[in-house]
């Protein structure tokens, strides 16, 4: 019975899991971690709890229950009844405050996942919290959190255990009124015996039952809050190929974005980018430049117009035939708690399986070599994704390498290397040189020595994408363009 | 089942001690519950046998019966109400305690504790405590209770039969005693892998935008599923452990059903026995066995509830930290390092730093990746405490300067963009002492004010968990905003400048230097360009100070300095003119 409960929440945990992975980015701007966390680990097991509480003892309760109250009714028909009656009444009531209390237990499976987010949120940015002096401010969030789910908590349990007694009271009566209606009608005492203990045998198993009901409300709700993960549908599906095939690599057709419920970002944008070239995005802040290299390697899909990669619409590729055309060194440089090795070659089915010489041989080839130099304990440095032991100089270099690694044909970098020192900075222009001629490659950088060395530079503002021709005019509309950020 | 005596339970039952009172009255309400329960049995045994004769008085015998039927129905719901109320009680304390130990600790606590591990210990681990007292603490009660109340009731009818029939408890409890032993390590390790979930899940939603630009989802399925399996392997070694114990149980719980149809049998067929002490025994033998069985499955959550304190305890013994500075005095802006390092286990991060930056001025520092200028900075802000040297404010050590002015005084704008689920509003008035004019300020000075205005609900506005919908550079700012809404004396930026463009840089450093007149401005900078005009820059690489002096005197005397300056050169008349 616990295997089967056990097994349950092993697959239904996978299958969160899985469905969170399937999700485009946008659903995770929009859902707080901490609840996610709470949703496959809490709420799952919500469902183990009622699995392994015995479901198999609820059959065998069902079959004694039945029996004995065949054998009550059989034994004196009026007896019988006047015993199972009180019973019924008891079931139905139970069954009409089902959602009541399964609503109970919704709200608190909510508030501890609220709490946990909390507790998420606070944790990961601890250390804004110590240099700002608000160690209260975690206190009194988390406080609120614990206190509203104290409040449900103590709610959903009072109401799970409001039918319990009841069953213990209907049995005691039922027993007395039998004694009444025997002693009354002059029975046989053989007959008392027997209807004492047919009662017991029907009231245990039923008791028991109802405690599995109430278990069954906890994991109802908690299903409630796993089917809400369970039955998203990602909004990014890959639809069938189309259009005819044009030379550039990347082409934008009247493209249009906002974020949910925000303004446009991008509005009516039409540009192509050609292969083997270099392409700068500059720009004020808040002028659309992530957004727009976000929607070039389709992590999000355009309000309305057309992105094409390769002359094909960005949407008809499949997962792993885009993400392989594309490499995108993101603004913020995330690291998966692990070892600089596990960081460059995650995601690289080519390199995964090297050992660290292959490694470095491969990294040296691509003239990355020197850049291993900067991790006191080279490809074995230790990593954590929220800690500060690398600097962010150096996170920025691992996604570099990565990025570097994976031979892309088009290769994004926003604002990838601000953090890294000038003469670093240098090194890595030598390695971005070096790429295979094809490579296409497009850059958003603040520093203008940086892209210095771009065959064309689009001024992005205001949600628009026009050519700058070249750097002097690029850097005077800078200063003189109207700023709307 | 005398495994209570064990030391580490002693923290557990410890846990209890502040609600003595609601424990007592759960206790209390529990056993007159179960009291009354084992007095029905005897009223039906006497009905039975006084049935038909002259002794039997309706009236008497239905009173009797609604009067305990009441009162098992009023002490169930009052146990009831009191369980759920005392175990959420206790989980709450237990998680506000928990909190106010890790408030005060600092960063590096935080980052070794690992905050996947935290949230367990806040969530799962409390949850196992909270079980323990709202399921196994009442029933183990109750059950103790019952044993001895039908133990003694089995030998007031029978105790010959009575002995023959308590003699498989010891045998039940011994092999309970050994499986216990072994489950309790098994459950540590059952919340560790439950730590190694969280991790797995909150690195795969940070991360997700990387994930699905290398269409890595399928690793994160891995890793996922490596865990998975590990915390399910436990799960059902400790299910088969458990299990082992059934057999064990129903073979005893047999053998004594079957010395009661022997023995009793031929007790009631010599008449050393009436048929309705037969009858009692039985519903006793029941009573008697189910306790057994839920005392066993209770301990299993007693184990589990121990593991988890045990995890818990660490956080709840740390030592408070010393917060022994009284120091409230405004700064000038006076800042001193003197021959500071600081490691890192065995990695030196800084060397023998040293550097004056004098009240009022402005002074950068610049260096390759990985010099330790962040760490520089988290000296400065407490965030992290020198291996040896001193860090001093106006002369005196940092430490001795009351924790909340010095904060107050000194803002810090991390490199890293760490912005809160809550409004515009409280994102940048982020202390409490700001005022609404300092507010507004901080929000002209870091030119926010036009992006602020352009939102439907301004200030109000809120700001996602990792603030997605904001670029880059407004994010930035808003860190910015945060620190000078503090109106500080000493304003610290990691690498402001990496996510502005130079315009609203060149802007925001002039606001800065008309509004806040006299601050102390400590730069830390890859941009020479920016900093050429400050009073001091500081050099510093590997950790170590190379040179200091303006730029000029760099130019002149640092070949390193030069070289970084050359290398940013290539492009440098590109950039706007500069403020003079």
């Amino acid at each position: 019975m616990g295997v089967v409960g056990r097994t349950v929440l092993f697959n239904l945990r996978n299958r969160v899991f899985l469905k969170l992975q399937d999700l485009p980015v946008a659903f995770f701007n929009e859902n707080k971690t901490g609840d996610l966390i709470s949703r496959i680990n809490n709420d799952t097991d919500k469902l183990n709890l009622f699995f392994s509480q015995g479901l198999v003892q609820f059959a065998g309760n069902l079959f004694l229950m039945i029996g004995a109250g065949i054998f009550l009714v059989s034994l004196n028909p009026p007896l019988g009844m006047a015993a199972l009656l009180p019973a019924l009444g008891v079931l139905v009531a139970t069954r009409l405050m089902s959602p009541w209390v399964k609503k109970k237990n919704v709200m608190n499976l909510q508030s501890l996942g609220g709490m946990s987010a909390e507790i998420q949120e606070s944790l990961n940015n601890f250390k804004v919290i110590v240099a700002f002096n608000r160690l209260d401010y975690f206190r009194r969030k988390f406080d609120g959190a614990n206190q509203k789910n104290f409040s449900s908590a103590v709610g959903a349990g009072l109401a799970s255990n409001l039918f319990m007694p009841i069953y213990g009271l209907a049995q005691l009566i039922v027993i007395g009124y039998g004694i009444y209606l025997i002693a009354a009608g002059n029975l046989t005492i053989g007959l008392l015996i027997g209807f004492v203990l047919y009662i017991n045998s029907f009231y245990m198993p039923l008791r028991q039952i109802a405690a599995l009901w109430s278990s069954l409300q906890l994991a109802l709700a908690a299903l409630d809050r796993i089917s809400e993960v369970l039955a998203l549908e990602s909004n990014m599906p890959v639809s069938a190929a189309g259009r005819t095939p044009s030379r550039s690599v990347l082409k934008f057709e009247n493209v249009k974005f906002s974020y949910p419920g925000g303004k446009e970002v991008l509005r009516d944008t039409s540009f192509t980018l050609e292969g083997g070239k270099t392409y700068a995005l500059v720009g004020p802040t808040g002028g659309g430049k992530t957004t727009t290299a976000s929607l070039m390697a389709r992590l999000y899909d355009p309000t309305s117009g057309m992105v094409f990669l390769d002359g094909r619409d960005i949407r008809t590729y499949k997962p792993d035939d885009r993400t392989k055309k594309i490499g995108f060194i993101l603004q913020e440089p995330f690291l998966f708690t692990g070892t600089v090795r596990d960081n460059i070659v995650y995601g690289n089915e080519r390199y995964r399986n090297h050992s660290s010489e292959q490694l470095i041989e491969v990294l040296r080839e691509n003239s990355l070599g020197d850049l291993l130099g900067r991790f006191d304990q080279g490809l074995d440095t230790k990593v954590t994704s929220s800690g500060d032991s690398i600097s962010l100089g150096q996170k920025q270099l691992i996604a570099f390498m990565r990025a570097a690694l994976r031979n892309p044909d088009l290769l994004i970098l926003d604002e990838a290397t601000d953090n890294i020192d000038a003469v670093t900075e240098q090194l890595l222009q030598g390695i971005l040189d070096k790429l295979p001629p094809s490579t296409t490659k497009v850059i958003i950088a603040h520093r203008l020595n940086t892209i210095a060395n771009a065959d064309e530079i689009f001024f992005v503002n205001s949600g628009e994408i026009i050519p700058a021709g070249s750097m002097e005019q690029a850097v005077d509309m800078l200063l003189l363009g109207k700023r709307e950020s | 089942m005398n495994n209570r005596k064990q030391p580490p339970n002693a923290g557990l039952f410890g846990l209890l001690k502040p609600y003595s009172k609601l424990i007592v009255t759960l206790i209390a309400f529990t056993i007159f519950g179960n009291a009354l329960n084992l007095v029905v049995p005897r009223i039906i045994a006497h009905t039975i046998d006084s049935y038909g004769q002259p002794t039997f008085v309706l009236r008497t015998v239905l009173i009797e019966f609604f009067l305990v039927a009441a009162g098992i129905f009023t002490f169930a719901y009052l146990q009831s109400v009191v369980q759920t109320y005392a175990a959420e009680s206790i989980a709450r304390d237990l998680r506000t305690k928990l909190v106010a130990k890790i408030s005060v600790q600092d960063h590096a606590y935080i980052q070794q504790a690992t905050p996947a591990r935290l949230l367990t210990n806040l969530t799962s681990d409390v949850d196992a405590v909270k079980t323990f007292v709202s399921q196994a603490f009442p029933s183990m009660i109750s059950s103790i209770f019952l044993i001895i109340g039908a133990g003694i009731l089995l030998l007031w009818i029978d105790w010959k039969l009575g002995l023959v029939v308590l003699a498989v408890l010891p045998i039940i409890g011994a092999t309970f005693y050994v499986v216990l032993g072994k489950v309790r390590k098994l459950f540590r390790k059952s919340q560790e892998a439950i730590d190694w979930l969280n991790k797995v899940i909150n690195e795969s939603i940070l991360g997700s935008a990387l994930i699905r630009l290398l269409n890595s989802q399928h690793y994160e399925y891995e890793k996922f599923l490596a865990a998975n399996t590990e915390a399910r392997s436990i799960s059902l070694s400790i299910l088969r452990l458990f299990a082992s114990l059934i057999p064990v149980i129903i073979f005893f719980t047999n053998v004594a059903t079957l010395m009661i149809l022997t023995l009793g049998g031929r007790f009631v067929i010599n008449g050393s026995m009436t048929l309705g002490d037969f009858t009692a025994f039985n519903s006793y033998l029941a009573i008697l066995i189910f306790p057994v069985i839920i005392i066993g499955f209770m301990s299993n959550i007693m184990a589990q509830a121990t593991a988890s304190y045990q995890r818990m305890s660490p956080i709840l013994e740390a030592p408070e930290r010393k917060h022994t500075g009284e120091i409230k005095a405004d700064l000038q802006g006076d800042i001193s390092v003197r021959g500071v390092s600081v490691s890192f286990g065995q990695k030196a991060v800084l060397k023998n730093v040293s550097l004056t930056v004098n009240a009022g001025t402005r002074a950068a520092v610049i260096g390759p990746t990985a010099a330790g200028k962040t760490q520089l900075l988290y000296l400065l802000t407490g965030l992290i405490e020198p291996t040896s040297g001193t860090v001093e404010y106006d002369g005196q050590p940092i430490n001795q300067y009351e924790k909340t002015s010095l904060h107050q005084q000194v803002g810090f704008v991390f490199q890293d963009s760490i912005l809160f689920n809550l409004t515009l509003r409280e994102n940048i008035a982020f202390s409490t002492t700001v005022k609404d004019e300092d507010l507004e300020k901080a929000i002209a000075t870091a030119e926010l004010r036009d992006f602020i205005d352009s939102l439907p609900q301004k200030l109000d506005t809120v700001v996602s968990e990792r603030g997605t919908s904001l670029s880059g550079g407004q994010k930035q700012r808003i860190m910015l905003a945060r620190a000078l809404a503090l109106n500080p004396r000493v304003l610290l930026l990691d690498d402001f400048t990496a996510r502005v463009d130079t315009t609203t840089e060149r802007k925001i450093l002039e606001n800065v230097h008309n509004n806040y007149p006299g601050i102390t401005l400590l730069s830390v900078t890859q941009k020479v360009s920016s900093v050429e005009n400050y009073d001091q820059i500081v050099l510093l690489m590997e950790g170590e100070v190379l040179a200091s002096g303006t730029h000029k005197q760099l130019m002149e005397t640092s070949p390193e300095y030069v070289q970084i300056y050359e290398s940013q050169r290539s492009t440098s008349h590109y950039e706007p003119v500069h403020a003079k």
